[in-house]
């Protein structure tokens, strides 16, 4: 790998971390959304480093004195820089080629959800106003769980979320992924449907629908989780920001 | 041919390393620019133009774009990290003078190794940063022992990754006392056990450009160094962490969580397996609900100091023979650390 390969390496890479991070929003895919700047940044310094060094090496007159130090040779890799710096071109790869989409009911199917956390029982605000309430997946878990006010009792409430299938009949999942830091840390959130034909795995819906109450009084074990009487459905496109 | 005298005289560098020892034709002579044609990088462009029209509508399997998603995820997310340690490693080599280091560090190596692993505290980043600052550390002449210390505590001492594991674990500060002690435990044992038992060969302290050029030059060579050697690596643990991410079945887990031993070294080994950052992988172990407390000390103490991009970085940075010896030896003094403190504490 010469100096000028190694420089339009870095400066690949920095273009198409720019252009998951800063023209678009295909980042959320892969990590939280607070991280936009950090990516940025670093996609900028990429794309600074390498055109400033492509300038350095393509102009001959601008090759200074300490040029011949920084031959990347010496480091018991290669002559001419480390082959593994080719590496560096597989995730561009991955971003062009397979385009990775947020994930789905496959990697749902991996990993059990954790029961839910018994943080702050109570501390759930009323609902109010009227008609259906908008709630990402993982409150109208906390709510169906910890909430001693009961606030979901016989409120319409609109959940979004891409389609997992289960194993019992006449039910499905409205399920959507949490992530902590990247997706490689992601379990799924899952509440169950029922009274609604189950649509195409993975299709992204907005299902609208009442909160069937837990019929036991403590928690089983194993993994439950919470019950929706759906009473409509709508497809909807794939959010900007898939994870909850 | 006239840095060569200036590498030899390096005192910190062995060069009995065969490869190293001579230096390439190539040295010395300027290639015209048109002679070097990048044909390895147009390649790159046109697979990725053709491939974008022939081979994108197939990739579509469900397995491949779950594996490709983990994969790009790894990648985004350690990057910034490795980015911003790599600029800090090369603003210590090309800003701050040698001199330093040996005013800031207790001139005895045994009383430097604790010195250096509590200022990993003040490194808010996770493990793709500590190697890089790492090796400049080195570079600069602080003690190999010393820096290793750095490496190990900084991704598991520091303030960002302590606030998410107390977020992780509501109402249990005892499981962040546990993993700072355990973690920088563990960072100055692995110190000292190399100060008397390592071996200089063992270690190949990265050499650096030493260009005498102006500072931001100097500054940027070294950053394009790093980036090249330590982003390939890195790439190349998140393979094989993604590929490990997927195919590894979560059932089997709980099986194996009610055995106490077995446990812990099952959560070890998922740590190092998954290579989840040390900012997150608190509230991975939360998750882990059917392990004992100890066992995700374990998986918190594990994570952040062998994982596989971590040894993937190592052997890059460091070299094979460092991380057949130090890899092991930290591996093993993790395990050991927190279940001594899992077991008196939590």
């Amino acid at each position: 790998m010469n100096r000028v390969t190694q420089n339009l390496v870095l400066t690949l890479l920095g273009c198409a971390v720019l252009r998951i991070s800063a023209f678009s929003t295909i980042y959320l895919n892969y990590v939280r959304p607070g991280f936009r700047p950090f990516l940025i940044a670093a996609g900028a310094v990429l794309v600074v480093l390498g055109v400033a060094g492509l300038f350095r090496s393509i102009r001959p007159g601008r090759f200074s004195p300490a040029e011949p130090h920084a031959r990347e040779d010496g480091h018991g890799h290669s002559h001419d820089g480390p082959r593994v710096a080719w590496l560096m071109c597989l995730p561009v790869f991955a971003v062009f080629l397979v385009a990775p989409p947020p994930l789905g009911s496959f990697a749902a199917a991996r990993s059990d959800t954790p029961p839910p956390r018994g943080h702050a029982v109570g501390s759930f605000a009323p609902l109010t106003g009227d008609g259906p309430v908008d709630m990402p997946i993982g409150e109208f878990i906390g709510r169906a769980w910890d909430d001693d006010k009961k606030s979901l009792t016989g409120r319409q409430v609109r959940l979004t979320g891409f389609v997992t299938p289960s194993k019992k009949p006449g039910q499905w999942y409205v399920t959507r992924m949490r992530i902590a830091c990247c997706a490689a840390d992601a379990f799924p959130l899952k509440v169950v449907v029922r009274g609604i034909k189950a649509p195409p795995v993975d299709t992204w819906v907005e299902v609208t629908g009442t909160w069937i109450p837990r019929t036991f009084g403590t928690m089983p074990n194993g993994v439950v989780y919470p019950e929706l009487s759906g009473t409509s459905l709508m497809a909807v496109e794939t959010p900007d920001e898939p994870y909850d | 041919m006239e840095d060569v005298p200036e590498l030899r005289t390096d005192p910190r560098n062995t060069w009995d390393d065969g490869d190293r020892a001579v230096p390439p034709d190539s040295w010395g002579r300027d290639t015209a620019p048109g002679l070097s044609l990048p044909w390895g990088f147009a390649l790159v462009v046109v697979l990725l133009v053709v491939g974008r029209s022939v081979l994108t509508p197939h990739l579509t399997s469900p397995a491949l774009q779950t594996w490709a998603t983990i994969f790009v995820a790894i990648c985004v997310q350690a990057l910034p990290f490795l980015v911003f340690g790599v600029a800090l490693s090369a603003a210590i080599t090309a800003f701050v003078p040698a001199s330093f280091w040996t005013r800031a560090l207790p001139g005895h190596p045994v009383a430097a190794v604790p010195v250096a692993g509590m200022a990993g505290a003040v490194l808010p980043g996770c493990e793709c940063a500590s190697v890089p600052v790492a090796s400049g550390l080195m570079a600069r002449g602080v003690t190999p022992a010393a820096a290793l210390a750095f490496l190990l505590a900084s991704p598991a001492v520091n303030p960002v990754v302590l606030v998410a594991t107390a977020v992780a674990f509501p109402g249990q500060p005892m499981m962040v006392a546990s993993r700072f002690g355990a973690s920088l435990a563990v960072a100055v044992l692995a110190g000292w056990l190399w100060l008397r038992f390592g071996r200089s060969e063992w270690l190949r302290i990265p050499a650096r450009p030493h260009g005498d050029g102006p500072g931001w030059a100097r500054f940027g060579e070294a950053m394009r160094h790093d980036l090249l050697h330590a982003g390939g690596f890195l790439i190349f643990g998140g393979l094989a962490a993604a590929t490990l991410n997927v195919m590894v079945p979560r059932e089997w887990l709980t099986s194996v969580a009610g055995v106490p031993a077995v446990a812990v070294l099952t959560m070890a080994l998922l740590a190092v397996l998954l290579s989840i950052c040390s900012e997150a992988d608190a509230f991975v172990a939360a998750s882990m609900t059917a392990f004992s407390p100890t066992a995700k000390l374990a998986f918190l103490v594990v994570g952040p100091m062998v994982d596989l991009k971590l040894i993937a970085l190592q052997t890059g940075t460091f070299g094979r023979a460092f991380a057949v010896r130090f890899v092991p030896l930290t591996f093993v003094l993790a395990v050991l650390v927190s279940s001594l403190v899992g077991g008196l504490v939590l």
